[in-house]
Formats: C-alpha cells, structure tokens, sequence
C-alpha cells in the first residue's frame, strides 16, 4: 500500500509538471496609423514699410518684419501662400499695386524664401515667416495713410 | 430624400477620427462611399491659441472654386484648445466622382497691418455607388 501511495503520488507530481510545461505565450498586437495633419499658429503678424522711392510697401524694407507662423505637421502635407485678393489702401491712392507674398521656413525643414508651393514628406516644427511686398511701377507712388492686406497661408 | 442624406452622413461618420487638441483640423484626408446624390464628411476643426477664435468652414473643387456645399456650421467661434464637429454635405453634381477641399480658415489677429489667415484644407474623395 505504502509502495502505491509512492507511486501515485510520484505519477500526480510528474502530470503537474507536465502542466506547467505546457504553458503557452500569446503576443497582442497594437496597430496605429497616423494620418497627415497639420497645425499653422500664427504667432505675429508682419509689418510693412515704405521704400525711399515710394514706390515699394515691403515686410523687406527696413523696419518692415514677417510674419511668423509655427507650423507643425506629420509630413505628407504641402505648404503653399495664396495670391493676395483682400486689399484696403487710402483713397488718395487710386492706381494699382501688384501684391507679391511670399513664405520661408526654418526648423525641421529649410524652406528658401519662395511663393510656390512646397511639399512636406517629413514630420516636424518649423517657424515660418511671411513676406508681403507691394510694388508700383512707373510714376506710380504709394500714398500717405493706411494700407491693409491678408495674405493665406494654407496647408493641405 | 432625407433618409438617404441620413444614411450618407451615417456612413461618413465612420470616417471621422476621435477629434484631437492642437490640430487644426482632422481628418485631412478621406473617401466616402454613397449611395444617394450627395456625400458627407465630418470634419473637427480645432483651436491651438490660448483664446478664443473665429473659425469658418469652406469647401473648394480642386481648382479652388466654391463648392455649393452645406456646411453645418459655416462661421462660429471656438474657445481656447476647444474642437468641434463640423458636417459638410457635398452634392456630386452629376458625377460619380468628386473630389473637394474642406478647408478651416481663421484669422487670429484681425485689424493688423498684414493679416496672415490660416488655412488648413483637407482633401476628399467622394465616390457614388449605385
């Protein structure tokens, strides 16, 4: 009897054994997709001012300054600046200005001062600055008083 | 009719992501089935600054031309780091296919000298079944 109780309990103990070994591992699987996103935050708006001729009204011109943009992005997005439509000027002056915006980037990505549109294929944080220039030809000259305009930054 | 945008707009909401802060706006990218003569997308234009903001909602083909769409809403003000859903029905005009920009646009310092506005548009790609 002794000898059985030795046996069963020998056999019990190796079939315990055996359960342990047959325990198994599972892996859980996370799956993520980031889809293209893009953040503008205007963080100033620009300046301009007139060239000694008259006939420039630039961010360039001294003591003129760009506007600044903080941009944020995934990448897979473009950056481009729209043509300037949004325009008030004084009265006193009634010819035409031509309006050329312009945007340059630094940070993640280096941009060189362009008004074409630029693809982004990397993520990252870049400070933009916003040009704006009003130019006049001929005898044309930009008047005394109050000039306004928008320029559209746009990522997409 | 209506039933039918009903089911459009049902079916566009599958594509809409949980709205995240400090975007501008998500998604930025899209395709919608429908099966009625309109697709819908919803889109969560958000606000980064630390006040309070106009925001409006525009919709363009891809040559930048309006689009007759109905957007819900169009103009609004949205609070600091706040997000919200916005619904955009876009008829198909005729055509299977359509292919629009959704674009957020906000001005965050008017009355400046040199205003800069913010664009952020979303490309999308409606496709009618039948």
């Amino acid at each position: 009897m002794a000898l059985f109780r030795a046996a069963f309990g020998a056999a019990l103990l190796v079939a315990s054994i055996d359960q342990t070994a047959l325990a198994t591992t599972q892996n859980v699987i996370f799956n993520g997709t980031v889809a293209p996103t893009c953040t503008l935050v205007v963080a100033t708006t620009g300046t301009m001012t007139v060239s000694p001729d008259l006939q420039s009204l630039s961010s360039h011109n001294s003591g003129g300054s760009a506007g600044t943009v903080t941009l944020t992005t995934t990448g897979g997005v473009s950056l481009s600046v729209d043509p300037v439509t949004t325009t008030t000027a004084p009265s006193a002056d009634s010819t035409s200005t031509t309006w050329t915006p312009t945007y340059s980037a630094a940070g993640a990505h280096s941009i060189v001062e362009t008004g074409s549109a630029t693809s982004i294929s990397t993520p990252g944080a870049d400070l933009v600055s916003v040009h704006l220039a009003g130019t006049k030809g001929g005898s044309n000259r930009f008047a005394n008083g109050n000039y306004q305009a928008t320029v559209t930054l746009r990522c997409e | 009719m209506k039933h039918a945008r009903i089911l459009a707009t049902a079916l566009a909401v599958g594509l809409a992501p949980i709205a995240a802060k400090a975007q501008s706006m998500s998604p930025m990218r899209g395709e919608v089935n429908s099966f009625t003569d309109v697709f819908a997308v919803r889109v969560f234009p958000a606000n980064p600054y630390d006040r309070k903001i106009q925001v409006e909602i525009h919709v363009y083909d891809q040559d930048f031309q309006p689009v007759d769409a109905r957007i819900s809403p169009n103009v609004f003000q949205l609070a600091s780091q706040a997000s919200r859903p916005v619904l955009v029905v876009v008829p198909f005009d005729g055509t299977t296919e359509r292919k629009v920009r959704i674009c957020t646009e906000s001005i965050p310092f008017p009355n400046q000298q040199t205003q800069i506005r913010a664009q952020i548009c979303g490309k999308f790609f409606g496709h009618r079944k039948s």
